[in-house]
């Protein structure tokens, strides 16, 4: 028997329906559930039935508010119906982990388990059998890992660490430039670290996202933007495109790093000048 | 009056319809939410907006951004070089590529029972949006464009994949779709042609005939047609309206109604393909459907016409700064013209304001006159309303931003 997927919207813009659907060869994973509702792909349920109907697997894109009409029903009795027999919940995306980004609009808008990074009501209930995909959009092959792990290590926002354990700047290809000190001088260059001016906050930002690539090629850093924190819960921060600095060192640290550490390894890099970090990659001499 | 459910439109409307005599007599659309997107602009720095508007829609995303990066630049009055024009429209009709190849088999072909092959239909998806990526990091919700330029820095490696990427995309989508001539269709537009035919549906959906692209690119120019003239369009002549029962509002322009989207650009573009197709059927779903398809095909042209004439030299960015003032700018995106509004207060967004394109082809009647969606459906036999509802892709989370 092919598990029941359920694939619930809430208060959402869809993209990670449409992440999704960039999983590649989606066809053969798609083969091995049977897909009773899905916003944009082919299934077999229309939304009115779904009340009366059971699923193994609840995935859940966009924050729950309760009074939000999903069709002729309540979002949330909705989502708890379908969540009360599932034995899996995944939720999908920051809006469904911890109510993202029109939370900013409306507080009553929540994920799951976290509203922002403080529990939900329905935490207790459902920590259980909820795995956490946030992201904004959740990468498409984070969301297959999801459906198919069986009882992945989890930390504390219920997120898996094989995905999360990372951080964004794992495997940035300006790390070396990180290393040295060297920061961008702006935009749309090759070269130097976007941590320091540009707001990239993939040092202290859980993902993989440059680990595995977004839609098989890059990811926001490889092409020269800041990351924006997206998996995180206070995900969208202000001033996003500039690094907040006390006496010119970032106001947050790389993740776990005392701020002792990096200022010991900051002075020791900066007093060495690597010339070539300072040059065009491609440099004509 | 009977109350359809819309749903999988990027989320759900609410169709009220009377029908009399099999016929649809009168109908209105709702749409029931509201995210207060505009609102949670308000007091932020002006960049703020290049990572909030993307997330009104996970579908076109990309053209938000677009939008938001050309309103604030056209505050700052600054005009962007060669390479970030074409840089920014490659990603652009990406967007739109991927956009129409879903609608058309996963909409389309799926709401007329006409089977199709997945595999691929979405090989073209995934490799469109790789394209993208090559210079958008990541698609959907990217934020790659800001005032000034792009972030990214392409070199001739990433040329050469999207080349390849766009070669691979061109010939999956003819080898699906087959040769847009009029007297010999064949593959599924064939299929799709002889499917309308049978079930009495070439000339269902006509509506004003009227059409309007505000959008400034290669590939269309700001204008509209009215008793089939075309003149040139202009921004200020825009008017939102409430609706009752519906958080979406209406939008005119000089008081009419016109439809936006793939069917007006490709007339106001003059494309032979289509004019030769509105001749015979007018603005029906045959000519709506077709446009949208033979959209796809112009498009990738221009990609490729794009990565081929890019002069990688240029710089990607140059640094400005944005004023106080008001704004507003148009973008074309999958479904149609795109506005957006910004004023600008001590740095930071004192106002944003935002027009969908299924604002234009989903309001409802004002002041006695049908909307394009009512006239569309008034008439149509009732079981037919959902095909035609559907012929404009709607986009029911842009709308309900």
């Amino acid at each position: 028997m092919r598990p029941k997927v359920v694939w619930l919207q809430g208060v959402t813009c869809n993209g990670n329906s449409h992440s999704f659907v960039n999983l590649p060869d989606i066809e053969d994973f798609l083969r091995c559930y049977e897909w009773l509702y899905h916003p944009v792909l082919p299934s077999s349920c229309t939304l009115d039935e779904l009340p009366e109907i059971e699923c193994d697997v609840l995935v859940l894109e966009g924050g729950l508010k309760s009074g939000w009409q999903k069709g002729e029903f309540d979002l949330e009795e909705l989502f708890l119906q379908l969540a009360k027999n599932a034995k899996k919940v995944v939720a999908v995306g920051s809006c469904a982990v911890y109510g993202g980004v029109f939370r900013e609009y409306d507080e009553n808008i929540t994920g799951v388990l976290f509203s922002g990074a403080k529990k939900t009501k329905l935490y207790e209930s459902l920590v259980q059998k909820t795995v956490n995909i946030p992201g904004c959009p959740a990468h498409p092959e984070w969301i297959a890992f999801a459906l198919e792990a069986k009882k992945p290590i989890l930390d504390a926002f219920n997120r898996p660490k094989e995905l999360y354990a990372y951080t964004v700047h794992s495997g940035c290809v300006r790390n070396e430039y990180f290393e040295w000190k060297v920061d961008a001088e702006r935009f749309g260059t090759k070269e130097g670290c976007l941590y320091y001016k540009q707001g990239c906050q993939g040092p202290f930002t859980h993902g993989s996202c440059n680990k595995i690539l977004w839609n098989e090629t890059a990811s926001k850093t490889r092409v020269g933007t800041p990351c924006f924190g997206c998996t995180e819960p206070d995900f969208p921060k202000r001033d996003l495109f500039m690094t907040k600095t006390y006496m010119g060192i970032p106001a947050t640290m790389p993740l776990g790093v005392p701020k002792r550490a990096y200022l010991t390894i900051t002075g020791i890099a900066k007093s060495f000048h690597i010339s070539r970090l300072h040059k065009r990659v491609f440099d004509e001499d | 009056m009977k109350i359809e459910l819309i749903e999988k439109i990027e989320g759900e409307a609410f169709l009220d319809v009377s029908c009399r005599h099999g016929k649809v007599h009168e109908a209105y659309v709702r749409f029931p939410h509201y995210r207060g997107i505009e609102k949670i602009l308000v007091g932020r720095d002006p960049l703020d907006a290049l990572v909030i508007n993307p997330r009104v829609c996970g579908i076109c995303g990309h053209a938000h951004l677009q939008a938001t990066v050309m309103v604030l630049e056209k505050l700052a009055k600054f005009e962007p070089n060669e390479k970030v024009k074409k840089i920014r429209e490659i990603t652009r009709f990406c967007e739109m590529v991927q956009n129409h190849i879903k609608w058309f088999y996963l909409v389309v072909f799926d709401r007329l029972g006409l089977s199709y092959d997945f595999r691929s239909v979405h090989a073209i998806i995934q490799k469109i949006n790789t394209l993208a990526a090559i210079f958008s990091g990541q698609w959907p919700h990217s934020s790659y464009a800001l005032p000034g330029g792009v972030t990214c820095d392409p070199s001739q490696l990433e040329i050469l994949h999207a080349k390849r990427l766009v070669q691979s995309v061109q010939e999956r989508f003819v080898s699906l779709v087959g040769a847009f001539d009029i007297k010999n269709l064949s593959k599924d537009l064939k299929r799709l042609y002889d499917r309308l035919e049978k079930r009495d549906l070439l000339y269902a959906g006509k509506s004003l005939d009227r059409f309007i692209a505000f959008g400034n690119d290669s590939y269309v120019q700001s204008s509209k047609i009215l008793h089939g003239k075309v003149r040139p369009a202009k921004l200020h002549h825009i008017e939102e309206f409430s609706q009752e029962k519906s958080y979406a509002k209406g939008v005119t322009y000089k008081g009419k109604f016109y439809e936006t989207g793939p069917l007006a650009r490709t007339m106001l573009r003059g494309d032979h393909f289509v004019k030769q197709l509105h001749r015979r059927y007018k603005d029906s779903i045959t000519t709506r459907i077709f446009a949208r398809v033979y959209e796809v095909w112009t498009l990738l042209e221009k990609i490729d016409a794009h990565l081929r004439t890019l002069d990688i030299a240029e710089p990607s960015f140059v640094p400005i700064t944005i004023p106080d003032g008001m704004a507003v700018e148009a973008v074309e995106a999958a479904r149609g013209s795109l506005i957006h509004q910004v004023c600008i207060e001590e740095g930071k967004i004192a106002e944003y304001s935002i027009i969908t394109p299924t604002q234009w082809n989903l309001s409802n009647a004002k002041n006695g006159e049908s909307s394009i969606i009512q006239k569309a459906l008034l008439g149509a036999k009732c079981e037919d309303t959902d095909i035609i509802f559907r012929s404009f892709d709607i986009c029911s989370v842009c709308t309900t931003h």
